[in-house]
């Protein structure tokens, strides 16, 4: 009987606890399905339930645009990271050279520089070379990346040699090795690397919005600023927009949150 | 003898003759090393020449100035309160987030019926991009409507002005923030819990240990190095927290949510001083690297340990 009962408040608590870190994304999706008149209004359910925001934000905003810049520079990205990171780590853990020991320390020291001290200097070689507003601007710069090169050359260095040495007898060459016994091992690392890629393109803030001055180019994180400043007063239209734009991190996380999982703990703790 | 001598030496000269190694590694990392330079290397390089440099008036090319950029960002009380308000924002989040996440991760360390659901839930603010999660509390907070005030409300309590009162803004701004990286923190606590090794737990239940001194002596012991390197990592990562900031307070009130990097964005962006602004990036970078250094040292032992 205590037991049940310590299980019932268990579940309750923990509820409760899931139920507050989830309020905030509630109440957006409650008043992204309100008329104008019913955004302050305190009830927790929409009073009278419309989609009347959504038409009203996908009308007046490229919302569907904004979304689509953002999926095509995080998937850009997280391509480019993937194939480059790919051949780098291999290099670095497989072909043993000076040259390679000394790339890898530098990748290493790589690491410890933070995007948001090279944004000024990077936004102004950006600008220097006329690239402002364009897709290569967004994407570039960010496909080769030091954590996903150390990332890789890490699991590469921890295949046994065995696999390589029969290949190398077979007449294999690196790069045939690479794509033939490296790679197909490493898919669950490149699954976990670019899931973390793809949230941090996706999250990028800064960046995007000193080297995008036109709507076009403006991906769904910065959008959502100026939809806010040209909404201000109404919530409902604003929260619409929001919800469209949470919807593709929010399925792709249920549908591969193993892989999101692996790629951060992959990506803080052993980096 | 002689004949088996022979044919062996001749399988040794006649098979495959492999694409030399330096060739493969060139076009294995080509590619990286001409991005990594373009694109990291030599934009930092550049963060710190031009740092030293002042700007040439009508267009014309910067000049060396020594380290009049620096005096002046030192000289100047704003770069010392904006660099009090990033501490003091990191001092709130990083605390807050990790309580709010370690509590998550604990009720979620070992299985129970329904776990996978409360585990989705507590980790999915990893897929909230920070412009929703900004949307998102916008509205809660409104001073004349908001949810929270009328929480406070109901309680008893006076209600704040949450984002619109310079003594409010970066508190609010810092539960924010430690709200949108729970399941961020959640995740890698979760991933340090896991590695406690169940056989403790055991033999301690065997000894007659109840949960709270399992807790004590088992948990928090093996847990603590994990609990010191993600406390870190928030810090680090909010002392360069924007995104939020530029969406609902753009350094207001009164400048009272004027963090350093916002500071920073302000004066390259708006003041238009680039050299000037190159210097504080520096100043930042100094202090960032100092962190992640403690931290790489910290994982460095951690793995030695194991």
């Amino acid at each position: 009987m205590n037991k049940i009962l310590s299980r019932v408040l268990f579940y309750i608590g923990i509820s409760l606890y899931a139920a507050l870190l989830v309020l905030p994304l509630l109440t957006m999706l409650s008043v992204s399905f309100r008329s104008d008149g019913d955004v302050y209004n305190p009830s927790f359910f929409p009073p009278n339930p419309t989609l009347e925001p959504y038409q009203i934000a996908l009308e007046k905003f490229p919302v569907l645009r904004f979304l689509g810049n953002s999926f095509l520079v995080s998937s850009l990205v997280t391509l480019g990271v993937m194939l480059i990171s790919s051949c780098t780590g291999y290099a670095l853990a497989r072909i043993s050279s000076p040259v390679s020991n000394f790339i890898f320390a530098v990748v290493i020291g790589l690491l410890l520089v933070p995007g948001e001290v090279t944004f000024l200097p990077l936004y102004i070689m950006i600008n220097r070379l006329g690239w402002i507003d364009s897709y290569l601007a967004l994407t570039l710069p960010f496909i080769a990346s030091p954590i996903g090169i150390f990332l890789m050359r890490q699991f590469f260095k921890s295949l046994p040699q065995e696999l390589f040495d029969a290949a190398r007898m077979d007449g294999a060459g690196h790069l045939r090795m690479l794509w033939h016994i490296a790679m197909p091992l490493a898919t669950p690392a490149l699954g976990a690397l670019a899931a973390l890629t793809f949230l941090g393109t996706w999250n990028m803030y800064l960046y995007p919005l000193v080297v995008t001055n036109s709507e076009e180019l403006r991906t769904a994180q910065i959008a959502l600023r100026f939809i806010s400043a040209d909404e201000a007063v109404r919530y409902n239209i604003v929260a619409a927009a929001a919800v469209i734009i949470l919807l593709p991190t929010l399925i792709a996380f249920l549908f591969a949150q193993r892989a999101f999982v692996r790629g951060i703990a992959m990506g803080s703790l052993k980096g | 003898m002689e004949s088996t001598l022979s044919s062996s030496t001749k399988q040794k000269r006649t098979p495959w003759k492999p694409r030399p190694d330096w060739l493969e590694m060139l076009i294995l990392l080509v590619p990286a090393v001409l991005l990594l330079t373009a694109f990291v290397i030599l934009p930092t390089i550049e963060a710190f020449v031009m740092s030293f440099q002042r700007e040439g008036l009508l267009g014309r090319n910067r000049v060396f100035a020594g380290f009049e950029n620096y005096l002046e960002v030192f000289s100047r009380p704003e770069n010392l309160q904006s660099a009090w308000q990033s501490l003091y924002f990191a001092l709130i989040v990083a605390p807050l987030e990790i309580v709010l996440a370690f509590a998550a991760a604990l009720l979620i360390s070992r299985p129970f019926v329904g776990v996978a659901i409360y585990r989705t839930l507590f980790f999915l603010t990893t897929a909230v991009p920070t412009g929703v999660a900004a949307i998102a509390w916008s509205w809660f907070l409104n001073p004349q409507t908001g949810w929270a005030n009328w929480i406070l409300v109901s309680l008893g309590l006076e209600p704040k002005q949450w984002l619109l009162d310079s003594s409010t803004a970066l508190p609010t701004l810092a539960v924010i923030t430690a709200w949108a990286g729970v399941g961020f923190a959640a995740i890698l606590l979760t991933a340090g819990l896991q590695q406690i090794p169940e056989d403790l737990y055991e033999a301690s239940r065997i000894d007659g240990a109840n949960g709270i001194q399992q807790f004590w002596n088992i948990t928090i012991p093996l847990i603590s190095p994990t609990l010191f390197l993600v406390t870190l990592l928030v810090f680090l990562r909010s002392l360069t927290t924007f995104g939020q900031i530029h969406l609902l307070t753009q350094g207001g009130p009164a400048d009272s949510t004027m963090v350093f990097i916002y500071r920073i964005y302000q004066d390259a962006f708006f003041n238009f001083r680039q050299t000037y602004a190159a210097a504080q990036s520096v100043i930042l970078f100094l202090v960032l690297l100092i962190l992640a250094l403690l931290q790489f040292r910290f994982i460095g032992r951690k793995v030695h340990y194991e």
